[in-house]
């Protein structure tokens, strides 16, 4: 079979990084291009970190730089997580440059290249997608399909009712649900469960690869981060999403409306889902609710082996 | 005998209501001191007029009056589709022994709590625009309240709509005040009451039992389910009786410790019980969320009481 051909959009961020390390080696994806956005941190650092990361990786793949900040909000970020820069104050320097087109321009160019057969895989705000949708009418027929790290069919993290990515650009997030393109939400629902404890993240780095030790060392922070707040180890979300994108197999997804919340006094961007209520909304999504944990954590180590 | 817990019964009698309102007069561990109905599953006539056939039905001898026509603000909504045209179609019901007292639900139960010499706990099975307006008028009365037992909102998800239940989403700023109240409350929301299901064959157990109230909570069940079963239930889920099993058998549920706010805006939330899951958000707890429930316990407590009717009137 042939690889997917796909564009991850993200805003590295340490899961992030996590998640090429994955997308890197997984065979059933060809990634194209990478969009950057603000998310977990300002875009100068998530530019930055792309930019680092796909050379750190010895990657030949172009860096497309996208939005500063959601559409119509004021930014919001999680360098409480992530660290200022993003990267857990680690350094990624490289010689390389972003392509000259902005993200949304990038992502309806090779749209078209790919003739219908592109997947995003995005695992930011969806800022950048939005963007590439209020400006391209053609757009949505020429996407397969969206793969997003974000939202929760019950329960946020960043509120009650809304996780970070959808939070951050509530309007972004409606508008791509409602674009007509199905999208599959790798929401808390599942990234929750998709945890690796600490001694999982030291066989990892037991690999010995600068990629395998980067693994371990980048997350540790945010292990210490987990910990203060009565979780042992740290939530795969991105790389879980980024896995689900290349093979499904080992994850639970079922059929959804789901429509965010963008007015609500306290549930700003929660992304309300519809699975059996009397109000039968139309279908535009899937809900990925459970992973195989023990599955994910073999599949990174197969993966990570590979360096 | 050790002294029984003094309740208002505050509902929208529908079947569940009234299946939750058996319940609570054929338990030993309750005093009913009064009944108040409230606008919901059908308008304010309709549900005044089911809670006064229903406590006549039961032999409930207790003060009722009715609730306002509509939610604190917006537009009355109704559940027609699931309770029938009169909001309690099914068995044939005796005619009320007696009218509601001129007085408004409100004004009932402040007299009520202000005359008991114990706390009262309050059985909320509609929404929740009597207890709200009972808590914006009379503040001063929330000491004399011991808890509130509610059927409403779900955790995880709605049925009126994706986000919201039914009961809350008719009033959610009647349900804010309550939920701000500060006052112990104990939450029967979807994520217990979808487990809460009464299967055929338990209708037949209870219509077994051969006393005319055993008899015409089996033909009310056959009503309730009939909706339920064309919409995928493999039985009928009693929602409201599930507030009062909080209060007389707690043993066979299972409850948590949530904070739990209430949405009144939005586009998609209005309605939705707002839980923080995952604590992150660091605020104490003010609600007694029940999420799960042994459901042969559930039954045998609805059997046993339907049984007690037979007994009383042998």
């Amino acid at each position: 079979m042939n690889p997917i051909p796909v564009i991850l959009d993200c805003d590295p961020g340490v899961d992030d990084a996590i998640a090429f390390l994955l997308a890197r080696q997984l065979p059933q994806l060809n990634v194209l291009a990478i969009t950057s956005v603000a998310g977990n941190v300002g875009l100068e650092h998530t530019t930055y970190n792309a930019l680092g990361l796909v050379e750190f990786l010895d990657w030949d793949v172009p860096v497309y730089q996208g939005a500063s900040g959601p559409i119509f909000r004021k930014r919001v970020e999680a360098s409480s997580v992530h660290g200022a820069n993003g990267m857990a104050g680690f350094d990624l320097p490289h010689s390389r440059t972003t392509a000259a087109m902005p993200a949304w321009d990038a992502i309806h160019h090779i749209a078209l290249q790919q003739q219908g057969e592109l997947e995003l895989i995005a695992i930011g705000p969806l800022t950048n997608l939005a963007m590439a949708f209020l400006k391209y009418a053609d757009l949505p027929g020429l996407i397969k399909r969206i793969v997003i790290m974000g939202g929760a069919t019950a329960a946020g993290n960043t509120t009650p009712a809304a996780e970070f990515n959808i939070y951050a650009d509530p309007e972004a997030a409606d508008i791509v649900f409602t674009s007509g393109v199905p999208v599959h939400m790798c929401g808390l629902d599942m990234t929750m469960k998709a945890l690796m404890t600490p001694a999982e993240l030291d066989q990892v780095g037991a690999l010995g690869s600068k990629e395998a030790v980067f693994f371990r060392d980048v997350v540790q922070d945010i292990v210490g981060f987990m910990k203060r707040i009565g979780i042992l180890g740290i939530n795969m979300h991105d790389p879980a999403a980024v896995l689900y994108a290349a093979d499904d197999s080992i994850f639970k997804a079922y059929p959804a409306g789901i429509r965010v919340e963008t007015k609500g006094l306290i549930t700003q961007g929660e992304t309300v889902t519809d699975l059996f209520s009397d109000a039968k909304w139309q279908k535009n999504a899937f809900a990925v609710m459970d992973i195989d944990r023990d599955a994910f954590v073999m599949k990174v180590f197969e993966l990570m082996k590979k360096y | 005998m050790t002294s029984r817990i003094p309740i208002i019964l505050d509902g929208d009698p529908g079947h569940d209501d009234a299946i939750a309102w058996m319940l609570a007069k054929a338990n030993d561990k309750l005093e009913i001191l009064a009944c108040t109905s409230v606008s919901g599953n059908q308008s304010i006539e309709k549900t005044s007029y089911n809670a006064r056939r229903v406590m006549t039905l039961l032999g409930i001898d207790a003060p009722f009056a009715m609730g306002r026509e509509r939610p604190l603000f917006g537009e009355p909504v109704h559940a027609g589709n699931i309770h029938g045209d009169t909001g309690l179609d099914g068995p044939a019901l005796p005619e009320p022994a007696f009218e509601a007292l001129p007085l408004s639900a409100v004004e009932l139960m402040a007299k009520t709590i202000t005359d008991s010499s114990e706390p009262v706990t309050i059985v909320a099975t509609g929404p929740l625009t009597n207890v709200g307006a009972l808590l914006i008028l009379h503040p001063e009365l929330k000491p004399k309240i011991a808890q509130i037992s509610i059927m409403g909102g779900g955790l995880d998800h709605g049925n009126w709509t994706p986000a919201a239940e039914f009961n809350i989403l008719v009033d959610p700023e009647a349900a804010d005040v309550v939920f701000k109240s500060g006052l112990s409350l104990t939450m029967a929301g979807l994520d217990v009451t979808l487990k809460a299901l009464v299967f055929p064959e338990d209708f037949e157990r209870i219509r077994a039992l051969g006393n005319p109230i055993a008899t015409v909570v089996a033909e009310w069940l056959d009503f309730f389910y009939g909706f339920h079963r064309s919409i995928g239930y493999a039985g009928a889920p009693v929602h409201d009786a599930v507030a009062v099993a909080a209060l007389v058998k707690p043993e066979i549920l299972t409850i948590k410790e949530y904070f739990v706010q209430i949405e009144t805006s939005g586009d998609f939330c209005r309605g939705a019980t707002i839980a923080d899951h995952y604590g992150f958000n660091g605020q104490q707890p003010n609600t007694h969320a029940v999420v799960g429930i042994d459901r042969e316990g559930f039954i045998d407590l609805l059997a046993e009481a339907a049984a007690w009717y037979g007994k009383e009137q042998a």
